[in-house]
C-alpha cells in the first residue's frame, strides 16, 4: 500500500489555503503545494505529480467540479485522485460529487488538527492507498 | 514542541483570519444596507455578491474557531439562495433583517476576539460580552456636557476627529450634529465603520429633514435643543436590538410534511418554530414555547382552526400573540367570517417560502415589540417583575432537563432611601438608571435582568457556574461602588448588596428567589456593599 504523502491543495481564499497547510505539513507530516484556481492547478499537477488533489468546489473561474473534469481529460494527471473540500452540505450533492469521480469529499469547515487524519482515511479506504 | 508550534501558528492565523473577516463582514453590511435603502429591485447579481461572501465565512469560520458564526453564515447564505432561486424581489425590511444579522454577527465575532485577549486563560462566558457600549460623537462647537452627561450613563463616549480613529476605535454607535457638520465629512467618517447604528442630530424638526434621516440610515433622530433623557432612552434601544432572540412560531397543522417545511423555511430565515399536529397539544405548546405567533391550519380533523383560535383566546396569557389561519380558502367573505370569531390574518395555501418569511417576520416583530413594551419597566428598559419569574422558570426546567447550572442574582442598592431623600427622586432614577445600564453592559447577551421592584434587580444567568456567577456580580459591583454619581454640583458614590443561588440548590423557582433574597439581606446586614452566596442548608 503506498501512503499518502504529497498532496496539491487547491483553493481561493488564503487563509484557508495557510491553515489547511500547517495542518497537511506540521501536523499530518505530509509535503503540501497550493494553488489558488483551477487552471494554474491543472498546469502544476501535471508537473508535480502529487498523489493527491484537495480540490476546493467553489472558486471563481472554472470551478472544482470542472477543474475534475480538465484533470481527466489530460493524460498526465488522468488518474491523480481527488477529494473534493466544499462547505454545502445537501447529500444529493455529496452523491453527485462522488459519480463524477471524486473519491470522497470533506466538509468544510475542518479541524486543522484531523484534516490530515481524515485525508489518510479516505485515501486508505480507497484503490489508491 | 510540535504541538505548541502548530497551535502557536494556528493562533495567530486565527488573529488575521478574524481582522479580514471583520472586513468582510463590514463590506456586506454595507451592500445589505445600501441594498435596502434602494428604490428599485434588487438585481441578482447584488444577491450573487452577498452569498458569495456569506459562503466563504461558513466554509471557513468554524476551522478558526468560530463555530458559531460559521452557523449564522451559512443560515444566511441559505436564506438568500432561497431568495435567488424563488425570483422574488426582497423587500427592504427583509434586507434589513438581513443586515441586522450581519451586525450580530459582527459582534459575535468582536466579542469572541476581545474575550481571547483580554483574558485567554479565563472562562470565556465571562468576558464576553464585558465592554462598555462606545459612542462617538461628531459636532462643533462645546460637546463636553453632552460626553459628560453620556458618560455618566456608564456609556464610553469620545469625540473623533481623524479617520483612523474610526478605524482602531469602532463605535457601536454614532451620533452626528447634521446642523454643525458637512453631510461629506460626517459620511467619510461613518464609512468606515459600517457597523455602527446612526443617530442624528438636527436644527430642522420637519417631515423632509426626518425623511432625509431615515434614508441616510439613521436609526434615531433629535433636535435642538436636545432632550438628553430621551437621546439616552433611545441609545438604550438601539444597543439592545442586537441581543434579540431568534422569532419563535408555533404551528399547528396536522399534515406533518407540510408543517415540517414551513418550519424549515422559516429556520432558514432565522425564525424557530415548532410543529404541533394535534390540536389538543396547543395549550401545552404555547405555556412550554412561548412563541412570539402562532400559525393554524383551518382546516383540521376534529377541532377547526377558527374553534382552536376561541379557545386560545380564552386564556389572558395569550391574548397578545397573534394567531394567523393557514387555509386554501380565498373567498374573501368566508374569511372576514373566520376572523370575526378569533384570529387575525390569512395566509392562503400554497404559499411560496418567501412570502411565508415576510408574512411571519412582520407579524412576530410588531408581537415581540409589543410583547417587550409591555413586559418591560418605563424607567430602565429592563424586564419586569413576572415577565422575570417566567424566565427562572424557563432556567429551572432546563436545569431538569440538560443538567445545565443556572444562577439567579437578586440585587439592592444600598441605602437607596438616603439617596432619594438627600438628593431628591430624579437623582434616586438616575442611580437606578446607572446600575440598569452596568448590568445590561456586564452581563453576557445570554444572560437577563429584570428590575424587581424600587431598587430591586434581578439577574438571570444561564449556563453559568454559581463560582463563575459571583466572579462576574463582584466585578460589576467593584465598578458600581467607583462610579461616580452627579447631582447637581454634589458627586457622590452609591453601592449594592447582591445575593446568588443556583438552580443545582433550589428546584422551584419560587424557593430559588427567595434563596437569593435571604442572601441579599444577609449580604446588607454583614455590611453591605458585598456579594453573599446562597447555601443549600437542608442537604
Amino acid at each position: 500500500m503506498q501512503a499518502l504523502h504529497r498532496v496539491l491543495h487547491v483553493e481561493d481564499d488564503p487563509s484557508i489555503q495557510e491553515v489547511a497547510r500547517i495542518a497537511l505539513e506540521v501536523v499530518g507530516g505530509m509535503e503540501v503545494a497550493s494553488c489558488d484556481n483551477g487552471q494554474s492547478a491543472l498546469d502544476k499537477a501535471a508537473e508535480w505529480q502529487p498523489d493527491l488533489i484537495l480540490l476546493d468546489v467553489m472558486m471563481p473561474g472554472i470551478d472544482g467540479p470542472t477543474t475534475l473534469g480538465k484533470l481527466r481529460e489530460q493524460a498526465e494527471t488522468r488518474e491523480i485522485p481527488v477529494i473534493f473540500m466544499t462547505a454545502k452540505v445537501q447529500p444529493s450533492e455529496l452523491d453527485h460529487y462522488r459519480a463524477i469521480g471524486a473519491l470522497d469529499v470533506v466538509i468544510k469547515p475542518f479541524d486543522p488538527m484531523t484534516l490530515a487524519a481524515q485525508l489518510r482515511e479516505i485515501w486508505e479506504r480507497s484503490d489508491a492507498g | 514542541m510540535q504541538g505548541e508550534e502548530v497551535q502557536r501558528r494556528l493562533a495567530a492565523l486565527r488573529e488575521q483570519y478574524a481582522e479580514r473577516i471583520g472586513n468582510d463582514l463590514q463590506t456586506l453590511m454595507a451592500q445589505a444596507r445600501e441594498l435596502a435603502a434602494r428604490q428599485r429591485a434588487v438585481e441578482p447579481e447584488a444577491l450573487e455578491s452577498l452569498r458569495h461572501g456569506l459562503h466563504r465565512i461558513a466554509g471557513s469560520a468554524g476551522t478558526f474557531g468560530y463555530p458559531a458564526l460559521g452557523q449564522e453564515a451559512r443560515e444566511m447564505e441559505l436564506w438568500v439562495q432561497t431568495v435567488l432561486e424563488t425570483a422574488v424581489a426582497p423587500t427592504s425590511p427583509m434586507l434589513t433583517t438581513l443586515h441586522d444579522r450581519l451586525s450580530g454577527s459582527y459582534r459575535l465575532l468582536e466579542n469572541s476576539a476581545t474575550a481571547s485577549v483580554a483574558e485567554p486563560q479565563a472562562d470565556y462566558e465571562l468576558v464576553s460580552g464585558e465592554r462598555a457600549i462606545r459612542i462617538a460623537i461628531m459636532a462643533e462647537g462645546d460637546t463636553h456636557g453632552l460626553l459628560q452627561s453620556l458618560s455618566g450613563f456608564g456609556y464610553d463616549c469620545r469625540c473623533l476627529t481623524e479617520i483612523e480613529e474610526w478605524r482602531s476605535w469602532r463605535p457601536d454607535v454614532v451620533i452626528i450634529d447634521t446642523a454643525h457638520v458637512e453631510p461629506a465629512v460626517w459620511q467619510a467618517s461613518v464609512a468606515e465603520v459600517p457597523s455602527a447604528m446612526r443617530v442624528l442630530l438636527s436644527d430642522d424638526g420637519s417631515f423632509d429633514a426626518r425623511l432625509q434621516a431615515v434614508r441616510a440610515g439613521a436609526q434615531g433622530f433629535f433636535t435642538h435643543p436636545l432632550d438628553v433623557p430621551a437621546l439616552e432612552r433611545r441609545l438604550r434601544h438601539l444597543v439592545s436590538l442586537p441581543q434579540q432572540d431568534p422569532y419563535r412560531v408555533l404551528i399547528v397543522d396536522d399534515d406533518v410534511e407540510l408543517a415540517e417545511h414551513f418550519r424549515l423555511t422559516l429556520k432558514v430565515a432565522g425564525i424557530e418554530s415548532r410543529v404541533i399536529d394535534q390540536p389538543s397539544d396547543v395549550l401545552r405548546g404555547l405555556r412550554e414555547f412561548v412563541p412570539d405567533l402562532v400559525l393554524i391550519d383551518i382546516n383540521m380533523p376534529g377541532c377547526s382552526g377558527t374553534e382552536l383560535a376561541r379557545l386560545i383566546r380564552f386564556d389572558d396569557d395569550w391574548l397578545r400573540i397573534p394567531l394567523i389561519y393557514l387555509s386554501a380558502e380565498s373567498d374573501a367573505e368566508r374569511q372576514a367570517q373566520a376572523l370575526a370569531q378569533a384570529g387575525d390574518d390569512f395566509l392562503v395555501k400554497p404559499i411560496s417560502d418567501v412570502a411565508l418569511t415576510a408574512a411571519v417576520t412582520a407579524r412576530a416583530q410588531r408581537s415581540r415589540q409589543l410583547s417587550q413594551a409591555l413586559a418591560r419597566d418605563g424607567l430602565t428598559g429592563l424586564i419586569k417583575h413576572p415577565a422575570i419569574k417566567e424566565l427562572i422558570e424557563i432556567e429551572q426546567s432546563r436545569t431538569q432537563r440538560s443538567g445545565a447550572e443556572a444562577c439567579v442574582v437578586m440585587i439592592d442598592i444600598d441605602r437607596f432611601k438616603s439617596i432619594n431623600d438627600t438628593y431628591g427622586h430624579g437623582t434616586g432614577d438616575y442611580v437606578i438608571r446607572l446600575l440598569a445600564n452596568l448590568l445590561r453592559q456586564r452581563l453576557r447577551r445570554v444572560d437577563h435582568v429584570g428590575r424587581y421592584g424600587g431598587e430591586e434587580f434581578v439577574a438571570v444567568l444561564p449556563a453559568c457556574s454559581l463560582d463563575n456567577a459571583c466572579e462576574a456580580i463582584e466585578r460589576i459591583r467593584e465598578s458600581f461602588a467607583q462610579m461616580e454619581c452627579v447631582a447637581g454640583k454634589a458627586v457622590f458614590h452609591a453601592t449594592f448588596s447582591a445575593g446568588v443561588a443556583s438552580t443545582f440548590d433550589w428546584a422551584d423557582a419560587g424557593a430559588l428567589l427567595e434563596a437569593a433574597d435571604r442572601a441579599m439581606y444577609e449580604a446588607k446586614q454583614s455590611g453591605r456593599n458585598r456579594v453573599c452566596v446562597a447555601r443549600d442548608t437542608s442537604v
